[in-house]
């Protein structure tokens, strides 16, 4: 919780701190993602997330006449479910993701611009389940488009798609004798408010 | 957009993709005992024997447990409780310690217990678990009753041996319905360990992802 108020308090200082042609985004979407571990006990059990309510701010400078480069903090809400063969699904544990990625995004083809990035995501989970010992902290690689859908003045609407991939693991899979990562897509759909300053 | 940028969107998407094929691996789980129940019965005259498995469906979670207020026995299960959930990643069983015996799903006595029930001796106190599985074989009675007693009250080892015992007791009624022959088990019939071992982890999963058998029925 300390790290999602001191990243929320860092971004609202942003303003500040990049004055110019900065522009602020806030975006709400929901968020979709392939499993996060799977596992076999007589039949195959997935550990699946349920699609998450998605809450971004960013922040962004340009960096050349056509690109502009920034900083992205997601907050998601999810949660977990078991799927198992020939037994119900049943939910999991919840768990909030906190996403902070930098990248540079620029014109892709008409009002569509691509972004890519790279930067952290942290599992903030109550320690149940696979989240017992911890929740994570990953790596992630990010791509994106946002198309802008309407502009007036110094505010516009867009909508945004965004990608990201994440190796996955808890100190729990680990110590129950899970080895390797699991690969885990994710992707969003929102609509972002932007602000051009 | 620039070639620059198309390159840099390529690659990329090259390296996620390089990087993005791989599954996590779960481990063997080969260590375990059987936990099955053996139950005898009549088929028009011939005397059978049927193994039979348990588990608390997921619906029916968290187990409503009981607990006499003896000997400070609560506070064991409680402890029992939290060591029986470590053994399980998907939350296929858990407890709850209720003030109501009518709507428990397991009764913990501190009495001594009946014959006829699975019994583990520890030298100062016992403990048995008695499993009714009624006259169908496929039906498990509920509540299960389970029995926690000081043998030596006032023996220097008593709460650790009513620890011990009481996870013991727990094992049971979650449907390990057998005694481990490794001493280094919880569930060995005379237990000494009160932490769970890679066996008793793994007869624990074992246990809750095999098809159940029998299903828990309140008369």
């Amino acid at each position: 919780m300390r790290l999602l108020t001191t990243t929320l308090a860092l971004a609202a200082l942003l303003p500040t701190a990049l004055a110019g042609q900065a522009r602020y985004s806030a975006s709400f979407g929901l968020t979709g993602g392939t499993k996060l571990a799977q596992d076999r006990i007589f039949q195959d059990i997935q550990i699946t997330q349920r699609l998450a309510p998605t809450v971004t701010l960013g922040a962004s400078l340009p960096v050349s006449p056509r690109e502009r480069a920034g900083l992205e903090i997601a907050l998601g809400f999810g949660k977990t479910q078991v799927k198992e063969a020939g037994f119900p699904t049943v939910d999991g544990p919840s768990y909030k993701t906190l996403g902070f990625t930098a990248g540079v995004d620029g014109p892709l083809l008409g009002p569509l611009r691509y972004r890519f990035g790279a930067g952290l995501v942290k599992y903030l989970a109550s320690h149940e389940g696979i989240f017992r010992q911890g929740a994570p902290l990953l790596l992630t690689l990010t791509l994106g488009t946002d198309c802008h859908i309407y502009t007036a003045g110094k505010v516009g609407v867009a909508a945004r798609l965004r990608y990201d991939y994440q190796r996955f693991s808890t100190d729990e899979l680990r110590s129950a004798g899970f080895a390797r990562t699991q690969d885990v897509h994710r992707v969003g759909l929102g609509l972002a408010i932007e602000y051009t300053r | 957009m620039t070639r620059p940028n198309l390159l840099a969107l390529a690659a990329a998407l090259a390296a996620i993709t390089g990087v993005a094929c791989s599954d996590i691996v779960s481990p063997s789980r080969t260590q375990r005992y059987d936990w099955r129940l053996v139950v005898n019965y009549d088929s028009a005259g011939l005397p059978l024997a049927d193994t039979l498995s348990f588990h608390w469906p997921r619906t029916h979670l968290p187990v409503k447990i009981w607990v006499e207020d003896q000997f400070g026995v609560p506070d064991h299960i409680r402890e029992g409780i939290r060591l029986w959930r470590t053994a399980f990643l998907y939350g296929e069983w858990d407890g709850v310690v209720v003030s109501d015996s009518n709507t428990a799903d397991v009764i913990v006595r501190t009495v001594q217990p009946p014959p006829l029930t699975i019994p583990a001796s520890v030298p100062s106190c016992v403990g048995a678990t008695d499993v009714d599985t009624v006259t169908t074989r496929f039906q498990l009675r509920v509540p299960i009753r389970v029995y926690v007693f000081p043998s030596i009250p006032g023996a220097p080892d008593l709460d650790q041996c009513l620890r011990t015992v009481s996870a013991h007791e727990l094992g049971h009624s979650l449907g390990l319905f057998q005694h481990s022959t490794d001493s280094t088990d919880l569930m060995y019939g005379v237990p000494r360990i009160d932490a769970l071992s890679d066996r008793d982890v793994g007869a624990a999963l074992n246990a809750y992802h095999f098809k159940a058998d029998m299903v828990p029925v309140r008369p």
